[in-house]
């Protein structure tokens, strides 16, 4: 609750009326503080106000989902950055990397960790996967849940996969090329869906474009909306917490 | 059930007439546990600390502060250390040897070798996305205690066991043209397998 007004000092009196009108209630010292604080913050009201000891666990999660969405975070933080300094076009993105490495302030960091971040995206939601599984977690009600974690497993893959391209080296477009070749193999609609994917026969303008559009709008979009139904599914469905 | 007229408050109707609420029965006062209970106790007992809760701020938002902070420490140290791969400027007219998928597709790259390009590339994923999606209702098994679910938790570990083995063996197996070569990892760098 914010303080009431004290008589005496103006300076903190009003200090004290603005730093209540942010924070409603004070730091969580009693379970009927930390409750209330939890119910009138939006960025904690994204968990429940109390949860079962055994489901937060440190040796029950091992903390791999929040890692992931952590690690989501952190790409985004860092793609942002990077975008300011990239143009997706073949004549200019090698040389925007190379300036990032060698020229901008603190560009080659940034890009080291939108790599590795990256990496470990793809390694933490794997194994966030197996941790459900291995606890028999996805079983009703949250059936509907491990699918939609399903579908942000795969479109981890693709964000990582098409973030490859992007440098426009020897490794990615031969990456790339080799990924996409893969998908040519489908019967009747292979050589469609590679097309459509490079925008062309062979990796080049087309596919660049296409990759940095999925890469830096579509498919965060589409993660994004898969995670906000993912988390609202955990708290209404519930914790599983100790087997 | 009760009409309830106004709603409900047990005050009034809104037009002057008094309208009760009927209370919901109380639940029945446990039986007393007997004798040959308390000789054979249920089967699944429960953990007290199972059913302890918490408040979520601050004992959960500390951990995930704390397994954030570790992470980014962890990150931002090898990001310093370790500069993220970038190879000569693109061009489609040289074509590497071996050229790879990333990593975590190079197990299909891997299947490629030895299965036809139609199986590796489209049956398998196509198959293993699916059947993932429609796992749990797939498994009938009620029970989450891995004594009950051998079957499913065997099936899965082999299908890890062999995702993982496909993407070393892709990694760190296959050299020029994508044969095998045991030399990237023991080491022989005179000896690497002939294309």
């Amino acid at each position: 609750m914010s303080a009431p007004p004290k008589e005496g000092n103006p300076v903190r009196t009003f200090v004290d009326e603005v730093w209540g009108s942010i924070f409603r209630h004070g730091l969580p010292t009693t379970d009927k503080v930390a409750a209330r604080t939890a119910l009138t913050n939006f960025f904690l009201h994204i968990h429940p106000v109390r949860v079962k000891k055994s489901a937060i666990r440190v040796s029950y999660t091992l903390c791999l989902g929040g890692l992931s969405f952590f690690l989501f975070i952190l790409l985004t933080i860092t793609g942002l950055f990077l975008m300011f300094y990239y143009i997706p076009s073949v004549d200019q993105a090698y040389q925007n990397i190379k300036d990032l490495q060698f020229v901008a302030t603190f560009g080659l960091v940034i890009r080291n960790m939108h790599r590795w971040a990256a990496h470990g995206m793809v390694i933490t939601v794997w194994l966030h996967m197996a941790r459900v599984f291995y606890q028999g977690a996805y079983k009703p009600p949250r059936q509907f849940n491990w699918a939609i974690g399903t579908l942000l497993l795969l479109t981890t893959l693709l964000l990582s996969f098409s973030g490859y391209l992007l440098p426009w080296d020897q490794l990615a477009v031969w990456a790339i090329t080799v990924g996409t070749n893969m998908a040519k193999y489908a019967p009747l609609a292979g050589p469609y869906t590679r097309y459509l994917l490079l925008g062309g026969r062979q990796v080049a303008q087309g596919a660049l474009i296409r990759f940095y559009v999925l890469h830096v709008i579509a498919l965060p979009l589409i993660g994004f909306l898969l995670m906000v139904v993912h988390f609202w599914r955990t708290r209404k469905d519930g914790f599983t917490g100790g087997l | 059930m009760a009409t309830v007229v106004g709603g409900g408050n047990g005050k009034g109707d809104g037009r002057g007439r008094t309208v009760r609420t009927p209370r919901a029965p109380l639940p029945p006062l446990p039986r007393p546990i007997t004798g040959p209970e308390l000789a054979s106790p249920p089967l699944v007992v429960r953990r007290r600390e199972e059913e302890e809760t918490v408040v979520t701020f601050p004992h959960l938002v500390w951990k995930e502060f704390l397994a954030g902070l570790a992470a980014f420490v962890f990150l931002l140290a090898v990001s310093i250390q370790v500069n993220a791969p970038l190879l000569q400027r693109a061009n489609l007219a040289i074509t590497p040897n071996p050229a790879k998928a990333p990593w975590y597709f190079v197990g299909l790259q891997e299947l490629l070798e030895r299965f036809p390009p139609v199986m590796a590339g489209v049956a398998f994923p196509s198959f293993v996305i699916i059947f993932m999606i429609l796992t749990p209702y797939l498994d009938r098994n009620p029970s989450r205690r891995p004594q009950d679910r051998k079957v499913a938790i065997g099936m899965f570990t082999i299908y890890l066991c062999l995702a993982v083995a496909f993407v070393v063996i892709g990694v760190f197996f296959r050299s020029l043209a994508f044969n095998w070569d045991w030399t990237m990892v023991l080491g022989h760098p005179g000896l690497s397998s002939p294309t």
